[in-house]
């Protein structure tokens, strides 16, 4: 935890002295158990109930509709091992967290540099640039969903936004059915994630460089640094923190993506399951095919697979985020 | 495989090994309520075969899409008027199995379920939890029309066997459906173009087609399952039904038969010449219609509900009919084959609290005038015989009914893609991988083989078997 | 013009973000056929009725007021379940605090999907299913470890001497809570109700899932079945006029209050 001195009220048990018995009997232990049951009962009904309930359901051939399950031990884990489209599914979630994130942080990280440090003289910032952070943001504030079915209009091949716009200004030749090459489907998909997910990291960013003292760039000017050594040396090891955790959130949209794939493509999850990820599949096992207890596999899988990753991703941070 | 019920106490244990065993556990989701009948009834009587108490509540829950469900209502106004004390909740949604899946686990569903439409209930799952009312009885009663006629005798052939999960017949098919190719007439009468009888033919009109500068086919490239079909029914007439079997069947090779790989060549012979409009291969089902109805494309595969789907979007004067999809050589049934198939599912759960008045329902839901009200109101075909018989039809349902009559016994309806819905995923998605010529006709019929030989060893899914 | 290529590049991502936006909102004056034949023009002429039909016949309406209910109600019971729980565990000591704090805030970084089934069921057997108290319940819940993440180490940062001088003067622990301590950490509150505000009012899967019954829709989960369904009815022009009137408020309120907006949306990553 951090180094911050805890301050403490005076109840049930200060510190730093041991509680003594008096104390504990102090009215201090009532007001704890009742400001804190509301929140624990729905926690527990809701979340750590249904979170533990799968982990026994992902051993079960339950349907939804029987009133009994059987217990079928990891049979369920051994068809996962073999379903060659949720093998897919995995494929295209790396995939997705490979390059999504890393795409939406650079160039995130571009425009926020832009914005605070791009004005005439490199230390302040470009003119209009509480107007470009107000557009920039505006992906934000949509749900995904809305999200979805605007670009699936956008991706028609032909009388959709994006290749209307390619052939407006004479690039037919790029003109393509976005949603439904293989090779390109899943792109698609992520540039909407990019689309959607860049604004909210430049303010991010943009708020974090504002906070950086300005004499720490105005020395590097004076000592004839290039906007281009100004952002590798002060800017970025200093949104060290802010760049983890955008890594960390934005991955675990990246394992995630089920909205934009359910609503926006072929069908869904296709061209041939090039834009099938581990959520859908879950989602059509369960809901649509109503294998139950499979789909509960499918979870687990995905429970395991954020783990390792926002393990890896917080590893070494232990010190700087309240979490790790 | 060792069975045995989840009860909340096993669910509690397995949670408390997690470390996380808490009061809320107790709310275990799979202790289902598979309490006995609740149902109440009255006295049977010939006017009121089944014994419907006339004061009890019925709730009826419609999928209201291309059809509406304004002649449900109808029929509810006729049994209102029959028991003069019932109190009919009706409801017409859009996802039938997300709203009523949970009153089926919770063993409260409505009295009677229409379950069409996307994300529908699984019937087979259903009828393999004892969820669903055994309608042999309804199936015996005397028709509404007629009390000399039992209601079995009124159907379409093919009702009674569509509706039949291992051994009971617990769906009751309202419409009848058929699948083709769908021109505008008066198109193709401006053209002089006539339709194909051979696939030979179809080129030769699709050359034609092209130098006018439309796109000869179009198709709902986002679902590829509009393009199966054609492929199917070429490839069931020159196998037969003993391939439709042994497809059904999953039999060692079924798919490797010549007429499968000849129908697959065809296909993708569409879009090798060009016949195909650009950018298909990604529009919905919504977009590419569209795009046929403003004469962009001339032919697009569907079913009989086109007409009705695409009602506000179709342009005076477009008269669209359907055609039988064209043979290749060689073929064992007639070549006016087609698909066919009864459709709108009706279910009545028996759970429900009233059953005898959803069988009794369902009897008033199924008489000629009701049907002939559904065949005026949305143009298409229902499944009792002769309902068409006196009224006037547009075009298009003039054009299946007329296809379905000329089929006559010959009509395909594949049980695979309703067994078994893992199987019809991979087979649609490499249709698409077909039409867009990303694989071979031959490497399309090894994946295809590969799916159902998969499945067959698949010990976790329940197999059917086609007589 | 030293500026100009930052100023294309600035401006290029500006209406890469906005240019959609427009489009959709342009489209929402057109007719069918105008957007199908001529994606490109400005509307003929404006067709108000699109709105009047999305608003009503495709229940746009309705879906807003129940968008409105559900997630009103979620804040509320969030930021209060939330905030005590919140504050007690910062400023409180006893025994196993720190598993209930744990507790809280590790949920938030398991993929919802796995508690997706559970879940479901779960709010079925209480029968909450579709319901709009099931949906405020369950939002409110999910919600809530990250109301405790961010106010923890917000109640953390408070200084003392206030509480303490309350308490001195008999002031309950109630009454602190609610007189002294709540009152001083309005700037954080204002940030994690923004924040949890913008993550509830665009919840898709959790609707999607529990929330079944048409006349209880949430505004996302409508349009999207909008989407769906126009594939029953082909109607374009109103599926683009319910997509602006989902989007219009939110962008006009942000862009009225964009910087608590921002703060607030971005609370959970800066602090």
């Amino acid at each position: 935890m951090s180094v911050l001195t805890r301050p403490v009220e005076r109840a049930a048990a200060p510190a730093p002295p041991a509680p003594s018995k008096r104390r504990k009997r102090n009215r201090g232990y009532g007001f704890v158990i009742g400001a804190l049951a509301p929140a624990l009962v729905l926690h527990v009904i809701f979340v750590v109930s249904p979170y533990a309930q799968a982990f026994y359901l992902s051993l079960t051939d339950w349907n939804g509709v029987a009133g009994k399950a059987n217990f079928v031990g990891f049979d369920n884990f051994e068809r996962l091992a073999g379903d060659s489209l949720f093998l897919d599914a995995i494929k295209n979630n790396l995939l997705l967290l490979l390059l999504m994130p890393a795409a939406t942080i650079a160039i995130g990280l571009f425009l926020a540099t832009m914005i605070q440090r791009g004005g005439s003289d490199g230390r302040s910032g470009v003119r209009g640039a509480r107007f470009y952070e107000i557009v920039f943001f505006f992906p934000q504030l949509l749900s995904v969903a809305i999200v979805a079915v605007l670009w699936g209009f956008a991706y028609n091949p032909n009388n959709g936004l994006i290749n209307g716009v390619l052939r407006a200004i004479g690039l037919d030749g790029l003109a393509r059915s976005w949603l439904a090459e293989p090779s390109l489907a899943l792109f698609a998909v992520m540039a909407v994630m990019v689309w959607s997910g860049v604004g909210f990291y430049m303010v991010l960013f943009s708020a974090a460089i504002d906070g950086i003292p300005r004499e720490i760039y105005e020395a590097a000017l004076i000592d004839g640094a290039s906007g281009w050594t100004t952002f590798w040396r002060i800017t970025l090891p200093l949104l060290r923190d802010n760049v983890q955790v955008a890594f960390v959130y934005l991955g675990m949209v990246a394992l995630d993506a089920f909205a934009l794939v359910q609503i926006m493509t072929v069908g869904p999850g296709g061209p041939d399951g090039a834009t099938e990820v581990m959520g859908l599949s879950l989602y059509r096992t369960a809901f649509e095919y109503g294998k139950f207890g499979y789909a509960s596999a499918m979870g687990v899988a995905l429970f395991f697979g954020t783990l390792v990753f926002a393990l890896v991703a917080l590893r070494g941070n232990k010190n700087r985020t309240e979490l790790a | 495989m060792t069975s045995h019920d989840i009860s909340r106490r096993s669910v509690l244990r397995a949670a408390a090994v997690l470390g996380l065993a808490a009061p809320g556990l107790a709310a275990c989701v799979t202790a289902g309520n598979n309490g006995g009948q609740s149902s109440s009834s009255g006295d049977k009587s010939a006017t009121n075969p089944f014994g419907v108490k006339a004061d009890a509540p019925l709730e009826v829950v419609v999928f209201k899409g291309a059809y509406g469900d304004d002649y449900v209502i109808a029929a509810e106004g006729v049994y209102k008027k029959q028991f003069g004390g019932a109190v009919i909740d009706h409801k017409g949604i859009q996802k039938v199995g997300d709203t009523l899946r949970p009153r089926f686990v919770a063993g409260s569903p409505p009295d009677v379920v229409n379950n069409t439409g996307a994300g529908r209930l699984d019937i087979a799952a259903l009828n393999q939890s004892q969820q669903l009312e055994n309608l042999d009885e309804l199936l015996d009663a005397p028709s509404w029309d007629d009390p000399d006629v039992k209601l079995r005798d009124t159907l379409l052939p093919g009702v009674v066997e569509d509706g039949t999960y291992d051994g009971s017949f617990v769906r009751f098919n309202y419409a009848y459906t058929a699948w083709g190719l769908w021109y505008s007439k008066p198109l193709f009468e401006k053209n002089g173009w006539m339709w194909p009888q051979t696939w030979q033919e179809m080129l030769e009109l699709c050359e034609d087609i092209k130098k006018t500068g439309i796109a000869p086919w179009t198709y709902q490239g986002k679902f590829p399952e509009y393009m199966t079909d054609p492929l199917l029914v070429m490839a069931v007439r020159g196998g037969g039904m003993d391939l439709l079997k042994s497809i059904d069947n999953l039999q060692p090779n079924a798919w490797r038969h010549e007429s499968v790989k000849a129908a697959a060549e065809a296909i993708a012979e569409l879009s090798g010449k060009g016949y195909l409009m650009q950018g298909s291969e990604a529009l919905s089902h919504t977009e590419a219609q569209a795009a046929w109805c403003q004469g962009k494309a001339a032919i697009i595969p569907s079913g009989s509900w086109l007409e009705a789907e695409q009602k506000s979007v179709t342009p005076a004067g477009f008269d669209m009919v359907m055609g039988a999809v064209p043979s290749l050589g060689g073929s064992r049934l007639k070549n006016n084959a087609i698909h066919a198939a009864s459709s709108e599912a009706y279910l009545v759960p028996s759970q429900g609290k009233n059953v005898q008045g959803g069988l009794e329902f369902l009897r008033m839901l199924f008489s000629r005038n009701a049907m002939k009200d559904f065949a005026k109101s949305v143009g298409t075909l229902p499944s009792v015989k002769g309902a068409t018989d006196g009224i006037t039809m547009s075009p298009a349902l003039s054009s299946v009914s007329e296809a379905v009559r000329k089929a006559g016994d010959d009509t395909i309806n594949y049980r695979h893609r309703i067994w078994y819905p893992t199987l019809t995923k991979a087979v649609d998605d490499s249709v698409a991988e077909l039409v867009t010529r990303r694989i071979t006709p031959a490497e399309w019929v090894d994946r295809v083989q590969k799916a159902a030989d998969d499945l067959a060893k698949d010990t976790s899914i329940k197999k059917y078997e086609r007589k | 013009m030293k500026r100009f290529p930052l100023h294309l590049a600035l401006g290029f991502w500006a209406m890469v973000t906005a240019f959609p936006l427009l489009w959709a909102v342009t489209s929402s004056f057109k007719s069918d056929t105008e957007i199908l034949t001529s994606p490109w023009t400005v509307p003929e002429k404006p067709r108000w009725d699109n709105f009047g039909r999305a608003w009503n016949e495709a229940s746009i309406g309705q879906y807003f007021l129940n968008s409105v209910i559900v997630v009103g109600g979620a804040l509320f019971l969030t930021m209060l379940v939330g905030g005590i729980a919140a504050y007690t565990l910062a400023r409180y000591r006893f025994p196993g605090n720190r598993f209930i704090y744990y507790l809280f805030v590790t949920s938030q970084f398991f993929p919802t999907f796995l508690a997706l089934v559970p879940l479901f069921f779960t709010v079925e057997q209480m029968g909450l299913l579709g319901t709009k108290l099931g949906l405020i319940l369950v939002y409110a819940t999910f919600a809530t470890p990250f109301t405790i993440f961010f106010l923890h180490a917000f109640f953390r940062t408070l200084p003392s001497a206030i509480a303490e001088a309350a308490f001195i003067d008999g002031c309950t622990h109630w009454g602190v809570f609610f007189r002294v301590m709540l009152p001083m950490a309005r700037p954080g509150l204002v940030s994690v109700a923004i924040f949890n505000f913008l993550g509830l009012w665009n919840q898709y899967l959790l609707p999607l899932v529990l929330n079944p019954d048409p006349e209880n829709y949430v505004l996302a989960q409508g349009l999207a079945a909008l989407s769906t369904s126009q594939g029953y009815q082909s109607d374009w022009s109103g599926l683009f006029a319910g997509l602006t009137i989902a989007m219009l408020p939110v962008l006009l309120a942000y862009v009225c209050f964009q910087r608590y907006i921002q703060a607030g949306a971005t609370a959970g990553a800066v602090k």
